[in-house]
């Protein structure tokens, strides 16, 4: 019974101590513990870290069992207890990304292939229908056009910049579809995100908005977006990211053209459409890459906009949002956001801390 | 019982069963099932899987069971848990399982 | 033998190590987030895997905890023999737990007073109302040393001379002697220490213990071991049995053997010693083991 010698414990990521052992463990590994893991538990043998895992929202990750104990079901009861916290906090639809040598091992737990990448990495998802049912949705939206293109916009908020090129590249093709990047990282709720985008191009007929979802720029796909670490993680995230719209999205809805701004100051959004360039030819689908909006000589961002939120000046806002958001800003719904965006300016460690994850600018 | 939620039970260690049930639209209890025996036991256990659940009378539900060599009474136990998380009822549940 | 409520593999064979009883725990060896699940597998093994006549026990959480009420509704109809009580500090929580455990028994259809209880003393007011608890239900069966939580209370830590528990040792002996209960000693942690384990024994046994619970496999047999009358103690018994049969049928109020006038106590030890050569295995005609 060799229950009894392995002792499990939930680490407590703010307790430096506890923090060190995992974070040595993993290292003898070549892990690192990510900096988005919001859930991590340890089993001890002797007072010895034997396995770690953990959660970053509905990714677990960071999962690795000292050798010597392994085939003693050690993984299994990792996995299950990840599973089972991410259940008990609404997380049903689960992600893990692992090296194609344990790929098997995962899918005995459970798991499904998604893709894998050259870098090494397979990801794979809890459900064995979990792409293709997302797929079949989007293909309600196929339709047959000369030219089918698509964008993909966090729009955190929507702003005369992000409404510019989408009309831009409506113009230049048959049917648009645009997504909305769904995860619930920014400051804008995509609900929020989502309804401003979808008011806001009312006037273009061949548009077609969609949720992101989990496969297009989230939390599972490309967690570096959010975290903005400008580190290897990128290229291979990018690289994943962009091969699961390739291989997948593309042809679900017949797409041949992704349309994109130009991205002059952030490197993480640079190595994308970089990766974008290269990557997206090689499956037939044409990377168009639009000159963004100035105004009086500046380039329309949505952290522009936060910018000036956080100082209150509204009326310098006005000039940089379509009055659906502008509208948006001034309504009740909006109190509270801008309450989140005013308190990230504080700074200080309560400002640091919550802001661990960090908001994409 | 009606299933308000998702509900899972069980882990994916050896002689265990991972449970996870889901609410269904239609009529009819579907059940997406792997297992490390299922050559041999398979049939056996998605009998037991419905069994269970028409016993607490539900029908309508996804059932996707991940089964490590589970005994029979702990893929019950298992099912129970997870639609008792799944209705988030614990009332007359007892008596339920014991007619 | 503790067994983990929550841990299929060991709950299906948990009888084939030759403890004299199961306690399956619903209770500290559960997380919170799985009491649930816990319930409905110990529930669930009870009602069919055979555990070949080893006596099943259930440590169920408190009434006070929010899984306390639940425990009961559902282990009372899975019919172990006994539900241990954790944690017990006053005569009034058994009596509530015989109460309710006679309500279910009734709504379920079971015989009224089927299910026999334990309670385990594993603190400082526990302790003190040794007697008062033992004598709280006719359920009753046995009294209980749970030492971990105790030494926490009264604020030191377990030694391996045990001196700490010589009190509690002592009071929860006596107060179950007293109320013709059984008394079941703490567990010993360190599964390692085999001849620590062992030492500990041969003292709880000498105190008077009745038993004593083990966490591993491993202790069932060094219990047996030690707890093994010797074959001239069981012949002797088996004697005195005989003397006493004797006396019974020629209807003499006086038992003697060997010119000697035996006594109820001396009895009644010959009879423990036979039960003990029962659970051990040595009343077999080959001696046992």
């Amino acid at each position: 019974m060799e229950f009894y010698h392995f002792v499990e414990q939930t680490i407590q990521l703010d307790n430096r101590e506890e923090r060190a052992r995992v974070e040595h463990f993993l290292a003898n590994h070549s892990l690192r513990l990510e900096a988005d893991v919001d859930y991590s538990i340890a089993i001890y043998r002797q007072g010895m870290v034997v396995a770690t895992g953990s959660l970053a929202g509905n990714v677990l990750k960071c999962i690795a069992v000292d050798p010597e104990y392994e085939g003693r079901g050690i993984a299994g009861r990792v996995v299950s207890r990840l599973v089972a916290e991410a259940y008990s906090r609404g997380l049903l639809h689960l992600f893990i990304y692992t090296k194609p040598e344990n790929a098997g091992k995962f899918s005995q737990l459970g798991f499904y292939k998604i893709i894998e990448v050259p870098a090494g990495v397979v990801l794979m998802e809890n459900r064995p229908d979990g792409i293709t049912a997302y797929l079949k949705q989007l293909k309600k939206y196929k339709r047959s056009a000369n030219m089918v293109a698509s964008i993909v916009v966090n729009c955190n908020p929507f702003t005369k910049g992000h409404q510019y090129l989408i009309e831009k590249a409506a113009r230049a093709c048959e049917l648009l579809h645009l997504f909305v990047v769904w995860e619930d990282r920014s400051v804008f709720p995509p609900e929020v995100r989502y309804q401003l985008v979808k008011d806001g191009i009312k006037h273009l007929p061949n548009v077609e908005v969609h949720k992101g979802k989990d496969y297009i720029i989230s939390n599972v796909t490309f967690p570096t977006y959010f975290i903005k670490s400008p580190d290897e993680a990128v290229k291979t995230q990018s690289l994943l990211d962009i091969k699961i719209f390739a291989k997948f999205i593309a042809p679900a809805l017949g797409i041949k053209r992704r349309y994109v701004g130009t991205e002059p100051d952030c490197p993480v959004t640079g190595r994308y459409n970089q990766t974008m360039k290269t990557v997206l030819p090689g499956y037939g689908i044409e990377v168009i890459e639009l000159p963004r909006l100035s105004i009086k000589g500046v380039v329309v961002s949505a952290s522009q906009v936060r910018k000036h939120l956080r100082q209150k000046e509204l009326h310098l806002v006005k000039e940089l949002v379509p009055e659906i958001t502008y509208n948006f800003l001034r309504s009740k719904d909006a109190d509270s956001i801008l309450e989140k965006i005013g308190n990230e300016a504080g700074g200080g460690l309560i400002g640091a801390k919550k802001n661990r994850n960090g908001r994409h600018t | 019982m009606e299933l308000k939620k998702t509900g899972m039970a069980g882990t994916l260690e050896s002689s265990d069963i991972l449970v996870v049930i889901e609410p269904k639209n239609s009529e009819g209890i579907d059940i997406l099932l792997e297992s490390v025996v299922i050559k041999q036991f398979g049939d056996q256990i998605r009998k037991i899987i419905s069994n269970t659940l028409r016993e607490l009378g539900i029908n309508q539900v996804i059932v996707r069971a991940n089964d490590k060599g589970a005994l029979d009474c702990v893929i019950k136990a298992r099912v129970q848990a997870a639609v008792s998380r799944a209705t988030g009822s614990k009332e007359c549940f007892w008596r339920v399982v014991e007619s | 033998m503790y067994v983990p409520g929550n841990n299929p593999g060991l709950l299906k064979d948990a009888h084939i190590y030759g403890a004299d009883a199961l306690m399956f725990d619903l209770e500290d060896s559960v997380s919170l987030q799985e009491k649930d699940t816990a319930r409905f597998l110990v529930f669930n093994a009870l009602l069919s895997i055979d555990y070949e006549g080893t006596e099943t026990v259930v440590r169920v959480n408190s009434l006070e905890t929010p899984y306390g009420r639940d425990d009961f509704e559902a282990i009372v109809r899975a019919k172990p023999d006994t539900i241990r009580l954790p944690k017990t500090e006053e005569a009034e929580e058994v009596k509530e737990a015989d109460l309710l455990i006679g309500e279910i028994e009734g709504k379920a259809g079971i015989e009224l007073g089927t299910i026999k209880l334990m309670a385990a003393l594993e603190s400082a007011r526990g302790i003190v109302n040794a007697y008062d608890i033992a004598t709280a239900s006719p359920r009753l069966v046995a009294l209980a040393l749970g030492a971990e939580d105790f030494v926490a209370d009264i604020k030191t830590s377990r030694s391996s001379e045990g001196c700490e528990l010589l009190f509690a040792r002592s009071q929860v002996l006596i107060a179950a002697r007293a109320a013709r209960l059984f008394a079941l000693d703490t567990v010993f942690s360190d599964l390692k220490d085999q001849a620590a384990f062992a030492r500990e024994v041969e003292y709880i046994k000498q105190l008077g213990f009745d038993g004593k619970s083990v966490l591993h496999p491993r202790q069932v047999e060094t219990v047996h071991r030690i707890y093994t009358p010797t074959r001239t103690e069981i012949e002797q018994a088996r004697r005195i049995i005989t003397a006493m049969q004797e006396a019974e049928q020629k209807g003499a109020g006086v038992i003697s053997l060997d010119q000697q006038m035996i006594d109820k106590p001396i009895v009644e030890r010959a009879q423990r010693v036979l039960a003990l050569a029962e659970a051990t295995g040595m009343n077999k005609e080959d001696g046992g083991r």
